[in-house]
């Protein structure tokens, strides 16, 4: 997640865009109001100029006065009638001026005058090059104002938005670091704004609602396991009655056995269930130094002689001999479902490894060929083999103890063993 | 030899006293805390078989009077709450042993016998059966006084068929036996026919009778 993804830099990112775009565009635009304001004064003040002249100046010239007229006057003169320009409209034209020197600017107004009856054109034209200056300093003034300040309401928007989300990012935080297992809903800080209020208010309630569900769906699985023990045992006393009676025959011996295999699956699913839901409602909480490889050594006779009905070699490399502060009966239990599995899942004349550093235990054993699917390994009766006498808890269990002891499971297939690490 | 089965799930009580029938027990039944605690008043039992959730108290309360009144009798918890708190507290109050339900007959027979043969002070490491003598303390077995060698695995093999002498024991209860801590992960018993064959052979290479019988492959029998 970068960090321009944050909803402030993200409206400051936007900000700036359009701040840019409006100074860039605006500029221009104002230059030319400002431009065109000043070319209308200008105009004004060249048509007040030929008012003035036919007031004043018309009837009394004589031809003869024209060219000191012009000698004297620079900006309006007086031309002979072989100007073939647009009259009595202002045009702009650029002249060339021997002072500066340079070609500049002027609006100018060419119009018919009739001195003495004779016929002639008034030129009236007035520079602008003075105002183009100043123009262009009012629109650099403008830019920087404009700039001052956009800068200025991005820092103030900056201020105020960090300190207005402030509790809409405490809830954001809380929610974060919200766990499910650890049965405490978080603390959000009072707010007074009334959406941050909604806010709170709902994923309070959100919360604590699934807090509840959670709760009582625990519940339920360790009730309904408890409950099913009192029937499983009578349903089990009474196969081993049933067993007892002297007329039983080959084919009732057969069901029977039938019948005693479910109740063991049966048995066997319901406590599990009930190890899952004690793990899940931290019903285990002794911690005691654990020592990895006397557990595992204690127990490989045992499987040893589980393994030999179908021929598999147990390999064991212990290079080290962690003590870890752990829960022992979860951990025993975790050891024992690994290799079981190891066992259960094997196929004839394979073999198992079982390796032990200081950092993970790694089981691994051959089997079918085939990765199995990693996204429902661990999840609860997600069963990916074909033994359906198999209780489809033993990797959630395992799962589970290494969630209580904040240890990574994991499961990788290559060349052709299935293995299980847990990272210590 | 009398037993109280503390129970109130009354078929499980009557299949419990009905197998233990079988063994010269004398059985009775209390099905509730007040039903038991005046018959643990009156009368002595070997042993004493509690089912701690009563629909009308705890089962712990009456360990808590027998230790009051100093009684002898054994108990076994029986209880549907399969948790390890419940387990020591249940044994230091004054229990001999416990059992989680759902559990085999034959499982529960199998210690009665161990824990009746622990409170007599006659005879406490031996068990003698015609010609076969076990030796509780060193773990050894002895046919006309002659050591059979025998492993760990089928000496308990062979306390569990005698336990449950002239009765049928399932495969599934001797396997779960031989599996302890590990039977709620067991799912396959095959492991169990080699073990009984393995003790058979051994009792009648020292000229033992042989006394373990196979039914159709679904149980096995001490017939005596």
């Amino acid at each position: 997640m970068g960090s321009m993804n944050r909803l402030l830099n993200r409206t400051l990112l936007y900000y700036s865009l359009f701040a840019t775009l409006i100074l860039l565009l605006s500029s221009p635009f104002f230059y030319w109001m400002m431009e065109k304001l000043y070319i209308d004064d200008v105009d004004e003040a060249i048509m007040l100029r030929r008012k003035e002249f036919d007031s004043k100046n018309r009837d009394s010239l004589t031809t003869a006065q024209i060219i000191d007229w012009n000698h004297f006057n620079r900006d309006t003169k007086i031309l002979p009638d072989t100007i073939s320009k647009p009259k009595e409209h202002i045009i702009q034209e650029m002249f060339f001026d021997e002072m500066t020197p340079e070609w500049e600017p002027y609006r100018i107004l060419y119009s018919d005058v009739i001195i003495q009856n004779q016929h002639y054109v008034l030129m009236i034209r007035l520079n602008l090059i003075e105002s183009e200056d100043l123009i262009k300093t009012l629109t650099w003034l403008y830019c920087g104002v404009l700039f001052v300040l956009l800068l200025i309401i991005f820092f103030i928007t900056r201020f105020i938005s960090n300190r207005l989300w402030k509790p809409f990012f405490n809830t954001l935080n809380q929610i974060d670091h919200f766990n499910i297992e650890q049965h405490q809903s978080p603390v959000l800080v009072t707010t007074h704004i009334t959406e941050f209020k909604q806010l709170n208010k709902g994923i309070s309630k959100l919360i604590n609602e699934n807090l509840k569900a959670y709760q009582s769906q625990k519940e339920f699985t360790e009730n309904a396991a408890h409950e099913l023990q009192t029937p499983l045992a009578v349903f089990q006393s009474k196969l081993d009655m049933l067993l007892q009676d002297p007329s039983l025959n080959i084919n009732q011996a057969s069901i029977l056995q039938s019948l005693y295999q479910a109740a063991s699956r049966l048995s066997r699913v319901n406590k599990n269930l009930l190890l899952l839901s004690k793990i899940e409602n931290n019903q285990y909480t002794s911690r005691e130094p654990v020592d990895l490889a006397k557990t595992i050594h204690d127990v490989i006779p045992y499987f040893s002689e589980q393994a030999l009905s179908r021929n598999l070699t147990i390999h064991t490399n212990i290079s080290d001999a962690p003590v870890l502060n752990a829960c022992r009966p979860l951990v025993e239990i975790m050891i024992n479902n690994l290799i079981l599995n190891a066992i259960r899942h094997n196929r004839n004349n394979g073999s198992i490894s079982i390796k032990l550093t200081s950092e993970e235990i790694v089981i691994g054993n051959t089997g079918e060929l085939q990765k199995l699917n990693t996204q429902n390994l661990f999840k609860r009766f997600s069963k990916e083999s074909k033994l359906n006498n198999s209780s489809g808890l033993g990797l959630a269990i395992v799962k589970q103890i290494c969630n209580f002891h904040k240890w990574q499971v994991s499961y990788e297939y290559k060349k052709n063993q299935h293995f299980f690490y847990i990272m210590l | 030899m009398k037993i109280l089965v503390v129970e109130d799930e009354l078929e499980l009580a009557e299949s419990i006293s009905s197998y233990l029938k079988g063994e010269s027990y004398v059985c009775e039944i209390a099905s509730s805390f007040k039903d038991a605690y005046e018959k643990i008043s009156m009368f002595y039992y070997d042993c004493i078989l509690l089912d701690i959730m009563l629909p009308d108290g705890s089962g712990l309360k009456l360990l808590e009077e027998l230790a009051k009144e100093k009684k002898q009798d054994g108990v076994i918890i029986i209880s549907a709450k399969d948790s390890l708190e419940d387990k020591i507290a249940g044994l230091k109050i004054g229990a001999d042993d416990y059992l989680a339900k759902p559990f085999h007959l034959s499982e529960l027979s199998a210690r009665i016998h161990s824990l009746i043969r622990r409170k007599q002070f006659d005879n406490t490491n031996q068990i003698q059966f015609n010609e076969l003598k076990i030796d509780l303390l060193s773990k050894a077995v002895y046919v006309n006084n002659t050591t059979v060698p025998i492993t760990k695995t089928e000496f308990d093999l062979l306390l569990f068929l005698i336990g449950n002498k002239n009765r049928v024991i399932s495969k599934a209860a001797v396997a779960e036996h031989l599996s302890g801590d590990m039977a709620n992960m067991m799912d396959n018993f095959d492991f169990v026919y080699s073990h009984i064959k393995n003790l058979k052979r051994k009792l009648m290479e020292a000229e033992c009778k042989d006394y373990i019988k196979t039914v159709y492959g679904t149980g096995y029998k001490w017939e005596a």
